[in-house]
């Protein structure tokens, strides 16, 4: 179990020692529990530093059913990616043990950014997207790490992917009844359902002045095709709302379930204690100090399944110094995918 | 154009082909084409897939399409055609050509336009709706850099690229007006394509979902061997239809097999220079996991430019861009491994006109047994059907 998960201060002074001791030993857990993870790593005894201990690329998610078993774990279900890209999902072995964890850690980095008072939480999703049994997608995940902070929840969309779905008169309702909000989508689907919708005069005298605090996850990729830029994007959510309305957005990967990365005021985004981040040359593995390169991402929580420690395919640039925003430790730069090419081949690929 | 009789000396018999030029002068024109080539490489290709078409341009090649359909030039004995030699067959081209390409075809599109120029007919091309499109962008090329003369005349007033959605009226047209359906594809595009309304005496072609492997014997398999191998399948990897997906070393031992792998993977980096695409480079890191975890023996080469992973014939396969197999077998063994879409099976043999081979072979759906080298080699047969012929259709003459 590890010590540094630290509900209250997640982006202290950080133990780097205890982090490569609880790493080692997350790791040599998982080679015992895990038939794959042994074929992948037969060699491990411990590492030095952060950069030699073993990880897993992402992909390897959609390709292997990567379980580790143990004393005292319990699969229970399995979370599964939105498989915009490829087209496949990773699929992540959840447990009962690493959930508490997970939950615990993601409502610290949460209350960080989005403080902790009980206000009604409004999804952009549909209910029924609850009912899928044994499975839980990502967006889902992503919405419910918000209950704690929450009153209340309600599922604002009749179908989870029709942005046209919204119900407004769900959303009025809410709105006469309480001030201060919590929204939580998608950050396309933010976009289409709230942002840009054609919203009823009836909402919209009914959220002015209003305050809402609207976290959203999931990237820009859409967006980018759509020219829509994250200034503009904030600014139109929030032009008639309250001053102290907020917009945060978070950067995740259900290969990380319980480690979200919102981005800071200066525009930086911070691993608490229990998490760290690499970037490596892609083409030698160098860990880079400075450069832009592959994002890895490693936290000392999962038991379930080796996942503990990854490589990305997302691009970031860690960057040197104190943050302005007063979070210690490394702070980085999501800069986006790697770039994809189509593959040229005889058409039947 | 006026028509022109050519005239060649078959296995049958002398043949007479009618063509709407002479043959010379365009197998000509695109020798000159070639020379301007070998100046500069278009943005759209790959140095090597523009080295690949200088090459397939070399008139030798070109005036084989000809002499593989219909036998030697009838020549007098100064070497000058004999256009008044008697002929047991007439080749009249069918008709017009309709060519169905999806957006990332290989070379095989470019490559299939020169071969159907050769036989003089209008030809439609059906492109993909993405800008890398190889035959558009070559179809372009030509016609801009072409000297006046019957090649680019020809281009530009029968050959047309069009770029069109699957429920355009085109498609009907395309499959009504044509005699001849050359569709590139997946098994159920070319399927729905040949199902649309079609002239009851035209014919189709599918060069659909096929793959291919080499086998090597641990014998044969020297430097410059393993060198060609590198080349042949570093061009597509996995994704072309003749690059080899797996390396077979028949009645050889797994020590061969890894012995070659390793061999592989030390000659790769002075063969291929240059870095691979960051995505590429990531799933390579991917695959060899992914190889590993299933019980593979996996090495990446340097700058993790290709996975190559050896193992035990039976072992589960794992599918990367540009991730190579190496497994030792016995023939049957290897045969029985065969997928049923085979296409080309690249061999490196110590003997491979060994009778026994071909007794081996027979009983498979193999489709092309050729050297490593050749195993990208485009012809006027492919995938089993003398397509490039069957753009002709024959008359018979008894005198």
């Amino acid at each position: 179990m590890s010590q540094l998960l630290d509900e209250r201060r997640p982006y202290g002074p950080r133990d780097n020692a205890e982090f490569l001791r609880e790493m080692n030993e997350l790791t040599r857990y998982h080679l015992d529990g895990c038939a794959h993870y042994r074929h992948i790593c037969p060699m491990f005894q411990g590492a030095d530093d952060r950069a030699s201990l073993p990880w897993l690329h992402v992909g390897l998610f959609k390709q292997i059913n990567l379980r580790t078993e143990a004393e005292g774990i319990h699969h229970e279900r399995t979370l599964k990616s939105s498989a915009t890209s490829s087209g496949v999902a990773s699929r992540i072995a959840l447990d009962r043990t690493s959930s508490q964890l997970q939950s615990a850690s993601t409502l610290a980095i949460l209350r960080d950014f989005v403080g902790d008072q009980m206000r009604p939480l409004l999804v952009l999703d549909s209910a029924k997207s609850l009912r899928a049994r044994g499975e839980v997608s990502a967006r889902i995940a992503a919405a419910l790490s918000l209950r704690p902070l929450a009153s209340e929840i309600q599922f604002l969309l009749e179908d989870a992917d029709n942005p046209a779905s919204l119900k407004w008169d769900l959303l009025e309702e809410k709105l006469h009844g309480h001030d201060s909000l919590l929204v939580y989508g998608f950050t396309w689907m933010l976009w289409l359902a709230w942002a840009a919708a054609e919203i009823p005069t009836s909402v919209r005298q009914a959220l002015s002045g209003k305050r809402i605090h609207f976290v959203h996850s999931g990237g820009w990729k859409k967006l980018e095709a759509m020219q829509i830029e994250p200034e503009h994007f904030n600014d139109t959510l929030t032009s008639t709302l309250h001053a102290e309305s907020a917009v945060t957005d978070f950067y995740g990967l259900v290969e990380q379930v319980g480690i979200i990365f919102p981005l800071c005021a200066s525009g930086y985004r911070h691993p608490p204690v229990w998490a760290d981040v690499l970037v490596r040359d892609p083409w030698t593995l160098a860990p880079l100090t400075s450069e832009p390169g592959q994002l890895q991402l490693m936290n000392t929580l999962p038991r379930g399944a080796p996942y503990h420690n990854v490589l990305t395919e997302d691009l970031g640039r860690l960057v040197p110094g104190e943050c302005a925003c007063g979070r210690s430790g490394t702070r980085f730069e999501l800069i986006g995918r790697v770039p994809k090419a189509e593959i040229r081949g005889c058409a039947n690929v | 154009m006026s028509d022109s009789l050519a005239r060649f000396h078959s296995t049958n018999g002398p043949v007479t082909v009618v063509l709407p030029f002479e043959y010379h002068s365009i197998i000509a024109d695109w020798a000159a084409l070639r020379r301007l080539m070998a100046r500069s490489v278009p943005s759209a290709f790959t140095r090597d897939e523009w080295a690949y078409l200088i090459t397939f341009l070399d008139p030798e090649n070109l005036l084989s399409t000809f002499t593989e359909s219909f036998g030697a030039p009838l020549t007098d004995a100064d070497g000058h055609d004999e256009p008044d030699a008697p002929s047991h067959w007439i080749y009249r081209p069918r008709g017009a050509i309709a060519v169905w390409l999806p957006n990332n075809v290989s070379l095989l599109g470019p490559l299939t336009l020169i071969l159907l120029s050769l036989t003089g007919q209008r030809i439609r091309l059906k492109l993909g709706s993405l800008a890398e499109d190889l035959c558009g962008e070559f179809l372009k090329y030509a016609v801009t850099h072409l000297p006046d003369g019957a090649l680019r005349g020809y281009l530009e007033s029968r050959v047309t690229a069009e770029t069109f959605e699957r429920g355009d009226r085109r498609q009907l047209e395309f499959a009504e007006e044509s005699a001849v359906r050359i569709v590139f594809g997946s098994d159920d595009a070319a399927s729905a394509i040949h199902a649309l309304p079609h002239p009851v005496d035209s014919v189709g072609f599918s060069f659909a979902d096929r793959r291919s492997e080499a086998w090597i014997a641990h014998d044969a398999a020297d430097d410059a061997i393993l060198t060609t191998l590198i080349k042949v399948f570093a061009i597509y990897g996995q994704a072309g239809c003749t690059s080899p997906r797996r390396v077979v070393v028949p009645d050889g031992t797994p020590e061969q097999a890894r012995s070659m792998r390793d061999r592989v993977a030390e000659l790769w980096p002075q063969v291929i220079r240059h870095d691979p695409p960051m995505h590429v480079a990531s799933s390579n890191l991917l695959a060899s996991q992914w190889a590993l975890a299933l019980g593979w023996d996996t090495r990446v080469t340097e700058r993790h430019g290709a996975v190559l992973a050896c193992g035990s014939i039976d072992l589960e396969a794992f599918d990367s861009p540009m991730a190579l197999r190496f497994v030792a077998a016995s023939r049957e063994q290897a045969v029985a491994g065969l997928p049923d879409n085979i296409q080309t099976l690249g061999h490196a043999l110590t003997d491979p006109t060994d009778s026994e081979w071909l007794r081996l072979l027979a009983g498979t759906p193999v489709l092309r047994f050729v050297p490593l080298a050749r195993m990208h080699h485009f012809g006027a047969v492919w995938d089993g059907q003398d397509y490039w012929r069957q753009c002709f259709s024959a008359m018979e003459v008894h005198s």
